[in-house]
C-alpha cells in the first residue's frame, strides 16, 4: 500500500514530474498521430489490392498464359473451400482514341465482369455500371457495341480532396485496341500477315480501384475479346491467370496451401499434353504475394518510421532518467526511513518502478487522448488549411487518397502506451538501483538532516 | 573566465550533462540525415531528368518534319549548347520462348544525344571507350543496333538489388525482335480513320543502358531515329521526330532561353510546317525542371512535415535540459551563492547558465553534425549491413526510382539545425538560470 500512496505523493509534489509526464505525452501523441496515419495508409492499401486480387491467384507472368485453364476450373469449382473463380486474360495493347494519330501502350486485362466481381471487388469500383455489373462492358449509349472499362485515371481529371468530375453518362468515345498476338511458343503469330489483331471498343464505365498504378494504365475488355486480341483463342485456349475467392471460413495461408496442392495434381495430369510446358511456368500465389512488392515497399516505410521514433524516444527516456534522478536524490531520506523499518531492497525497486509506470500510464494517457482528439478533427483541420492556404497533407491530384484516416487502432494504441510504460520504466532503473543501495546508516546521520 | 571555469567544471564533475549532450547530438544527427537524403533524393530526382531529356524539351501535339533545320537553328543560339530530336513508340521486345517485355522505343542521334544529355556515360561498355558513342554493330555495317535498358534485359536481384551485368554484357551482339505499330490517318468518303499496322524491327544490340533510374532502365529500347522512321512512317520522305531535346548553356538565363527558342519554334512551325497558331501554341515547351516541378513540391512538403514531427518530438531534448539544469542549480546552490556574495550580479549568474546551455548545445550539435554527416555519407554501407544481418531490403530501386540512395549532405539545412539546436538548449537552460539568478546567498550560505 505504501508504494501506491509514496508513488502518488512523489507524482503531486514533486513538480518535476510534470515534465517526464509532458515529455510521454508529447512523444505518445506525435506517435499515435503518425503510426494512425502511416497504419490506416497501409491498411488502406492492402484492402485496395486484396479487392484487386481476390484471394488467391493461379498464373504467369508470361504473356503467353497458360493452356488448359477451363479444365482446371472445373477441378476448382468442385473444391468446396473455393467461393468464386475468375480466368483473367493480362497483356499490353497499343490503345489509340479513334480519330486520332495519338497512341499510347497500356495493360489490358480481360474479364468476365460478373465472375470477376464475384471474386474481386471490380464490381464496386465502376461508376455507371455499380449496380449492374453484368453491363460493365455494354455502353449506355448504344448497347450494341463492343464495350471497355478504362482506368479512371486514364479517362477523368482527379480533382482536389472531392475526387474527380464524374459525367452523368458516358461520352460516345471509341478507343482501338491492338495487341500483338502470341503463339504459344512465343513467338509473333501472324508473322506474315503483318498486321496485328485490332478492335474498337466503345468506352462504357470507369474503374477507380483505389491504387494509382492500376487505375492509370488499366483498361477492362470482355474476356473472349482479349483472349482473341491476345492470341490465346483457338482450339487450344490459354489465360493469363485465375483469380480464386475462398469461402469465408477458410484462411488464407490454408487456402493457397490446397490450391498449390490441387495445381500440382492438374500439372501431373496434363503432363503428357501438347502445351503441358506452359503449365511449369504457372505460379500459385496468395494475394499479399501477388502485391508483395508493393506491399513490401509500404510495410518498410513503416518500419523505418518506428525505427525513427524509437530513437527519437531514447529522449524521452533520458528525461525520465533524469526526473527519477532528481527524485532519489531528494527522497534519500524518505528511503533511509523505508529502508531502516525493514522494507527491503527490491520493494524499493518496485516503488520507483511503480512511479514509471505511473508516469507512463499518465503521459501516454494524455498523450493519446491528444492524439485522438487531433485525429478527430485533422480531416477537418487539412479542409480548413486547404480552403485558407491551399495546403493539403497530400496533394490529392497527385496521390490516390482519399481522407486522411484518423481511425485509431486498438493494438496499434496498445502497443504505443505499452512502449511508452516500458520507456519509463528503463529510464527509472538506473535511478531505483541507485535508491535501492542506498545506506539508512548514511542517509539519516544527523549530519544529513 | 570564471564561467569557463564552472562550464568545464560541470562538464566534467556532473556526468548526467552527457546525456543531455547525447540527446541534443542524437536529435541534430536524425534531423541532419532526414534533411539531407530528402534533399539529395530531390537533386538526384531533378538532375536524372536533365540527364535523360536534356534541360529543355520542346514537345509538339503531332510529329514533326525537317527536324534537322530546326536543331540547326536551335544551336545557332548562344544560350543553347546542344540539341537533339527523338522520334517514340510504344513496342514489345521478343526475345525468343515467350520471353516478351513491353518497352517504349526511342529512335534517337546517338551522338547528338551525348552532347545534350548524360548519355554516353550510361552506356556499360562504351562509356569506357574514348569517342563518341555509337549504334553501329562491330563488323556488321547493314546491321540495325540499338540500345536496350538494363532493366528490360534483366530484374535487379531480390536480394541485393543490384543487376547482373555480366549476364547482360553477354546479350551485346544478339539479334532481338521488336515489334511496334504506327497509326497513320486514312482519307474514306468523309471520314478519317487511324490505321494500325504492325511493324517489325530486327536489331543487334549494340549495348546496355544503365541511368540507375529504374523507370527509365525497366522502359526504354535506344534505335537509330532515321531507321525507326523509314520503319515506322514509310509515306514520309523528310525525317521525322516528335520530341526536341535541349541542352542549355551554363550561363544561360533559362527565362529568356525558353523565350528565344519558343520565337525560333513558331517561325520554323509556320514558315516550314505550315501550322496554323492553334498547333503552335499547343506546343510545350518547358524545362525538365518544371516538368518535375509538381512531384518536387510534394516531395519537399513530405520532407518539411516529417521535420517538423521530429522537430516537436525534439521538444523533450528542451526538457531534458530544464530537468538537468534545474538539478544541478538545486545541487550547486552554494557554488551559485559565493559567487554572489564575492559580488556577482544575478544577470552574471543567469548567464553562467544560458551559457553552458549555449555550450551543451554547440557540442551536442557538433557531435550530432559529424554524426549525421557520416550516417548520410555511409547509408548505402548502413542499408547493406542492415540488408546482410536482418535480411531487410530497405531501398529497392523499383520503389525509389534509383539504384543507390542519394546521399548528399545539406550543408545549409546542417546549419540550420545546429543553430535550432543551440537555442534550443539555451532555452532549455533558461528557466533554471533565472532560478539560480534569484539565488540569496544569505539563505544557502548559513552555518545551519
Amino acid at each position: 500500500m505504501y508504494k501506491i500512496i509514496l508513488a502518488i505523493r512523489y507524482l503531486l509534489r514533486r513538480r518535476i514530474t510534470y515534465f517526464a509526464v509532458l515529455a510521454v505525452a508529447l512523444c505518445v501523441f506525435i506517435v499515435v498521430v503518425v503510426m494512425t496515419v502511416v497504419t490506416g495508409l497501409v491498411g488502406d492499401f492492402k484492402r485496395k489490392s486484396h479487392n484487386f486480387v481476390g484471394d488467391c491467384v493461379v498464373g504467369t507472368e508470361s504473356l503467353v498464359g497458360f493452356a488448359y485453364y477451363e479444365d482446371f476450373i472445373k477441378m476448382l469449382e468442385q473444391a468446396h473451400f473455393v467461393e468464386g473463380v475468375s480466368p483473367v486474360i493480362k497483356s499490353y495493347a497499343l490503345v489509340s482514341r479513334e480519330q486520332t494519330e495519338q497512341n499510347a501502350g497500356l495493360e489490358i486485362m480481360g474479364i468476365d465482369p460478373v465472375r470477376h466481381s464475384g471474386v474481386t471487388g471490380f464490381g464496386k469500383t465502376l461508376y455507371h455500371r455499380k449496380d449492374d455489373v453484368a453491363k460493365a462492358f455494354v455502353p449506355a449509349y448504344d448497347v450494341n457495341l463492343p464495350g471497355c472499362v478504362v482506368g479512371i485515371d486514364l479517362w477523368l481529371i482527379r480533382t482536389g480532396k472531392s475526387g474527380y468530375l464524374y459525367e452523368d453518362t458516358p461520352a460516345e468515345v471509341a478507343f482501338v485496341v491492338s495487341c500483338f498476338p502470341l503463339t504459344a511458343k512465343g513467338a509473333p503469330a501472324k508473322a506474315g500477315a503483318g498486321e496485328v489483331n485490332t478492335k474498337t471498343f466503345y468506352y462504357s464505365d470507369t474503374s477507380h480501384s483505389g491504387l494509382a498504378h492500376v487505375d492509370s494504365s488499366l483498361v477492362y475488355l470482355p474476356f473472349e475479346q482479349a483472349q482473341w486480341l491476345c492470341g490465346m483463342a483457338g482450339p487450344d485456349k490459354r489465360a493469363s491467370a485465375i483469380h480464386i475467392k475462398f469461402r469465408p471460413n477458410v484462411k488464407l495461408q490454408v487456402g493457397c496451401e490446397r490450391i498449390a496442392l490441387l495445381w500440382q495434381r492438374f500439372k501431373q495430369e496434363k503432363a503428357g499434353e501438347k502445351q503441358a510446358n506452359l503449365l511449369d511456368i504457372v505460379t500459385v500465389q496468395s494475394w499479399k504475394d501477388y502485391r508483395r512488392a508493393s506491399i513490401a515497399a509500404m510495410e518498410k516505410e513503416q518500419t523505418m518510421m518506428t525505427v525513427m521514433f524509437g530513437l527519437v524516444g531514447i529522449t524521452t527516456v533520458f528525461v525520465v532518467l533524469v526526473v527519477f534522478y532528481m527524485i532519489v536524490s531528494h527522497k534519500s531520506k524518505d528511503i533511509g526511513i523505508l529502508k531502516s523499518i525493514g522494507v527491503s531492497n527490491a520493494n524499493i525497486i518496485q516503488l520507483f518502478s511503480g512511479f514509471a509506470i505511473l508516469v507512463g500510464l499518465l503521459g501516454s494517457g494524455v498523450g493519446a487522448f491528444a492524439g485522438w482528439l487531433f485525429l478527430l478533427k485533422i480531416n477537418r483541420i487539412e479542409d480548413l488549411l486547404f480552403e485558407h492556404f491551399g495546403f493539403q497533407l497530400w496533394d490529392r491530384t497527385i496521390y490516390a487518397i482519399g481522407d486522411i484516416p484518423n481511425q485509431v487502432e486498438l493494438k496499434v494504441l496498445a502497443v504505443i502506451i505499452a512502449s511508452a510504460i516500458a520507456a519509463c520504466l528503463a529510464g527509472a532503473v538506473l535511478p531505483s538501483w541507485r535508491a535501492a543501495k542506498l545506506e539508512p546508516v548514511e542517509t539519516l546521520q544527523v549530519s544529513q538532516l | 573566465m570564471l564561467k569557463l571555469f564552472l562550464w568545464l567544471r560541470y562538464l566534467r564533475k556532473k556526468r548526467i550533462v552527457l546525456l543531455s549532450i547525447t540527446a541534443v547530438a542524437l536529435s541534430v544527427a536524425l534531423l541532419i540525415t532526414v534533411a539531407s537524403l530528402f534533399n539529395s533524393f530531390i537533386d538526384a530526382f531533378e538532375q536524372s531528368a536533365a540527364e535523360t531529356i536534356g534541360d529543355v524539351i520542346l514537345a509538339p501535339p503531332i510529329r514533326f518534319e525537317k527536324y534537322q533545320l530546326l536543331i540547326k537553328r536551335l544551336e545557332q543560339i548562344s544560350t543553347i549548347e546542344g540539341a537533339t530530336a527523338t522520334l517514340s513508340a510504344p513496342g514489345l521486345l521478343h526475345f525468343g520462348k515467350g520471353n516478351v517485355r513491353a518497352v517504349v522505343i526511342w529512335g534517337i542521334e546517338p551522338e547528338r544525344r551525348a552532347k545534350v544529355t548524360g548519355f554516353k556515360q550510361f552506356l556499360h561498355k562504351q562509356s569506357q571507350l574514348p569517342g563518341e558513342p555509337s549504334l553501329e554493330v562491330a563488323g556488321q555495317p547493314e546491321a540495325i543496333g540499338g540500345f536496350v535498358g538494363i532493366g528490360v534485359v534483366a530484374e535487379p536481384d531480390e536480394k541485393t538489388d543490384e543487376y547482373d551485368f555480366q549476364t547482360a554484357e553477354k546479350l551485346i551482339g544478339q539479334q532481338v525482335v521488336l515489334t511496334t505499330a504506327a497509326v497513320s490517318k486514312t482519307q474514306e468518303h468523309k471520314d478519317t480513320t487511324a490505321q494500325i499496322k504492325r511493324k517489325t524491327i530486327k536489331f543487334t544490340i549494340a549495348d546496355i543502358v544503365f541511368t540507375g533510374a529504374y523507370h527509365v532502365d525497366k522502359t526504354f529500347v535506344y534505335l537509330p531515329i532515321e531507321k525507326l522512321q523509314k520503319t515506322l512512317y514509310t509515306n514520309s520522305e523528310e525525317p521525322l521526330a516528335d520530341q526536341i531535346q535541349i541542352k542549355l548553356t551554363s550561363e544561360s538565363q533559362v527565362d529568356a532561353a525558353l523565350a528565344q527558342i519558343r520565337g525560333i519554334w513558331q517561325l520554323f512551325a509556320a514558315e516550314q510546317l505550315g501550322w496554323e497558331p492553334y498547333l503552335i501554341n499547343r506546343t510545350a515547351i518547358i524545362t525538365s525542371k518544371k516538368m518535375q516541378s509538381p512531384l518536387v513540391a510534394e516531395f519537399r512538403k513530405q520532407m518539411g512535415l516529417l521535420l517538423m514531427i521530429f522537430g516537436v518530438v525534439s521538444f523533450s531534448v528542451i526538457l531534458l535540459i530544464f530537468c538537468i539544469f534545474y538539478m544541478i542549480v538545486i545541487t550547486r546552490q552554494k557554488d551559485i551563492a559565493i559567487i554572489k556574495s564575492c559580488g556577482g550580479t544575478s544577470s552574471s549568474v543567469g548567464w553562467i547558465f544560458v551559457g553552458f546551455g549555449g555550450c551543451i548545445g554547440i557540442i551536442g550539435s557538433a557531435l550530432g553534425a559529424i554524426l549525421g554527416y557520416i550516417i548520410t555519407k555511409n547509408i548505402n554501407t548502413l542499408e547493406e549491413w542492415i540488408r546482410i544481418i536482418f535480411g531487410l531490403k530497405l531501398w529497392k530501386s523499383s520503389v525509389y526510382l534509383f539504384s543507390k540512395i542519394p546521399n548528399e549532405v545539406d550543408w545549409d539545412w546542417a546549419l540550420l539545425i545546429v543553430v535550432f539546436a543551440v537555442m534550443a538548449a539555451a532555452i532549455g537552460a533558461l528557466a533554471p538560470a533565472i532560478v539560480a539568478a534569484k539565488t540569496r546567498p544569505v539563505e544557502i550560505l548559513r552555518y545551519e
